[in-house]
């Protein structure tokens, strides 16, 4: 439990427009927790999460990730530690055009060489792994259906299962409910955490749903405009906290 | 002490939906005054072009009557013994299009992806291919077509190469912009997972590019039919050579089975074309 899987220090991002999206974030992530990040709409959530993969480039600090420095990797290296962090998006982002068992199999090009993962010449084996982990997220019947046809919490689902084929050690969601219905968006949240759970992945979760992220995480961390403003377990984020983080000025 | 209360409050809310109103009012007015500058500028242009064109009512009238004498007198009825020396050529004109198409479509693949911003290495590189694409399309297939034939020669090699250069213009520009149009979304997720460059082309960019790169290939062989009948009139090979050649001699109701097949080539790739979009689509 005390092992750290990724470390953050005094992480600032400044977009080219000058708006301050993070604020020397230093964060310390141990194996094996779930950790949920609440906040307001722009608060710099998505852009932690998009930093710690690189899909954006943070302007300052350092990020570690299993001894790695991230902000520095590139190329060959940047890909490795990309095909170790999972990553589940709000809009789901799956190929719509491609069947669901193939949006599963993304999750192993970077175990692929270029030209046979491009081409999309997935091994059998890989394959064969990929219609298991659809089976363990309860869409076994949809595997050879057009990802566009499934429901969204199906396809929520799916990025999930695409997430787990990569083998990761830490999986990102990136407000993985914010576009589903009540239900939908139960079903999906305890799908990520018992797989989080069986496989030992830690894991973090952007919610603004506060309640969803008191009853699935392990520990709560607060971010307003791009500040790190409360750290804690669910019980310690008091009601006021809430209301601070959401509605004060 | 409530009832106090509306009374004031009644005049004051009645004032502030009545210089709502008034706001809507003038900004109506703004709208309307653009309109109509709009349309001053449009009609302007228009009368413009008219008098720059000496364009009449009575010259279309004479003009009509001229080229229905022209055609009944001279084009009809067609020669259709003229129909075996037209086989040949039409054919050539088939094969360059379709190998025009296919040279674009190579060619095009290439500078649409370093042309597209989501796609490219670099912004240079993007603004680079963008230029090129665009010097391409600013020379119409005719003029490619007589610099090609003094480069090499009359024939279909230099028409075939004419249709090839003019398409990367037309199908570098449709898709790079295509490309630029896919969700980016879909191609982080795929690159998030680790996925190279190519990796993620193929998987992520590929399929959403599909349906476009299809569609205006095929688009591209339609037109290609109509542009390489013209380009036999300067030598380059195919159908219009032979039109050319009748029209030259004034054998007008030849030259008529010439018309009527290219006609009928363009009918029959246009529906052949649509046949394979429906079926790969």
């Amino acid at each position: 439990m005390s092992e750290v899987v990724l470390e953050t220090k005094d992480l600032s991002m400044e977009f080219p427009d000058g708006t301050q999206a993070l604020k020397n974030v230093t964060l310390t992530i141990k194996k094996g927790e779930l950790v949920s990040i609440i906040g307001p709409s722009g608060a710099g959530k998505s852009t932690f999460m998009r930093s710690l993969n690189m899909l954006n480039k943070p302007t300052e600090g350092q990020i570690v990730f299993e001894g790695e420095n991230v902000l520095k990797a590139r190329g060959k290296q940047l890909r490795q530690i990309r095909r170790r962090i999972g990553m589940v998006f709000q809009h789901f982002n799956l190929i719509k055009r491609s069947p669901t068992y193939q949006n599963v199999l993304h999750g192993r090009l970077g175990y692929l060489p270029s030209l046979k993962g491009g081409l999309g010449r997935f091994s059998e084996e890989d394959t064969r792994q990929a219609l298991e982990i659809l089976r363990r997220v309860g869409l076994e019947d949809q595997a050879f259906k057009r990802a566009d046809e499934l429901s969204g919490g199906q396809q929520q689902r799916v990025g999930i299962a695409q997430a787990i084929a990569q083998t990761p050690s830490l999986l990102l969601a990136d407000e993985p409910i914010a576009s589903l219905d009540p239900s939908s968006s139960e079903n999906v949240m305890t799908y990520l955490k018992n797989v989080c759970q069986e496989d030992g992945l830690t894991s973090i979760v952007n919610l603004h749903q506060v309640d969803f992220a008191k009853k699935f995480a392990h520990r709560i961390i607060g971010i307003k405009a791009g500040e790190v403003v409360f750290d804690g377990s669910p019980k310690e984020l008091t009601e006021g906290i809430t209301n601070y983080l959401y509605y004060s000025k | 002490m409530s009832s106090l209360a509306k009374q004031i409050d009644t005049p004051v809310e009645e004032n502030k939906v009545l210089d709502m109103y008034k706001d809507l009012q003038r900004r109506k007015k703004v709208i309307l005054k653009n309109r109509l500058v709009l349309w001053a500028i449009i009609a302007a242009l228009v009368t413009w072009a008219w008098t720059g064109t000496n364009f009449s009512i009575a010259i279309i009238y004479t003009g009509t009557a001229n080229m229905a004498a022209f055609i009944f007198t001279d084009l009809l009825p067609p020669d259709f013994s003229a129909f075996g020396r037209y086989l040949q050529p039409a054919l050539q004109t088939v094969y360059m299009s379709l190998v025009g198409m296919v040279i674009s479509v190579i060619f095009s693949i290439f500078f649409g992806f370093m042309a597209a911003k989501n796609t490219s290495f670099h912004p240079v590189i993007a603004f680079t291919s963008r230029a090129i694409i665009a010097f391409l399309r600013a020379i119409p297939a005719l003029i490619w077509g007589i610099t090609l034939v003094v480069a090499f020669g009359l024939g279909p090699l230099a028409g075939t190469l004419a249709l090839g250069l003019s398409g990367i213009g037309i199908l570098g520009k449709a898709f790079a912009d295509v490309l630029e149009e896919i969700d980016q979304g879909q191609v982080d997720a795929v690159k998030a997972t680790g996925a190279s460059w190519f990796q993620t082309m193929g998987q992520g960019v590929w399929p959403q590019f599909k349906t476009g790169f299809v569609a205006w290939s095929l688009y591209k062989m339609d037109l290609n039919i109509r542009e390489a009948a013209v380009l036999g009139l300067i030598g380059a090979g195919g159908i219009g050579y032979t039109l050319q050649g009748n029209i030259n001699l004034f054998q007008y109701q030849q030259a008529s089975v010439g018309i009527l097949m290219i006609f009928a080539l363009i009918l029959i790739v246009e529906y052949t074309t649509a046949k394979i979009r429906e079926r790969l689509l």
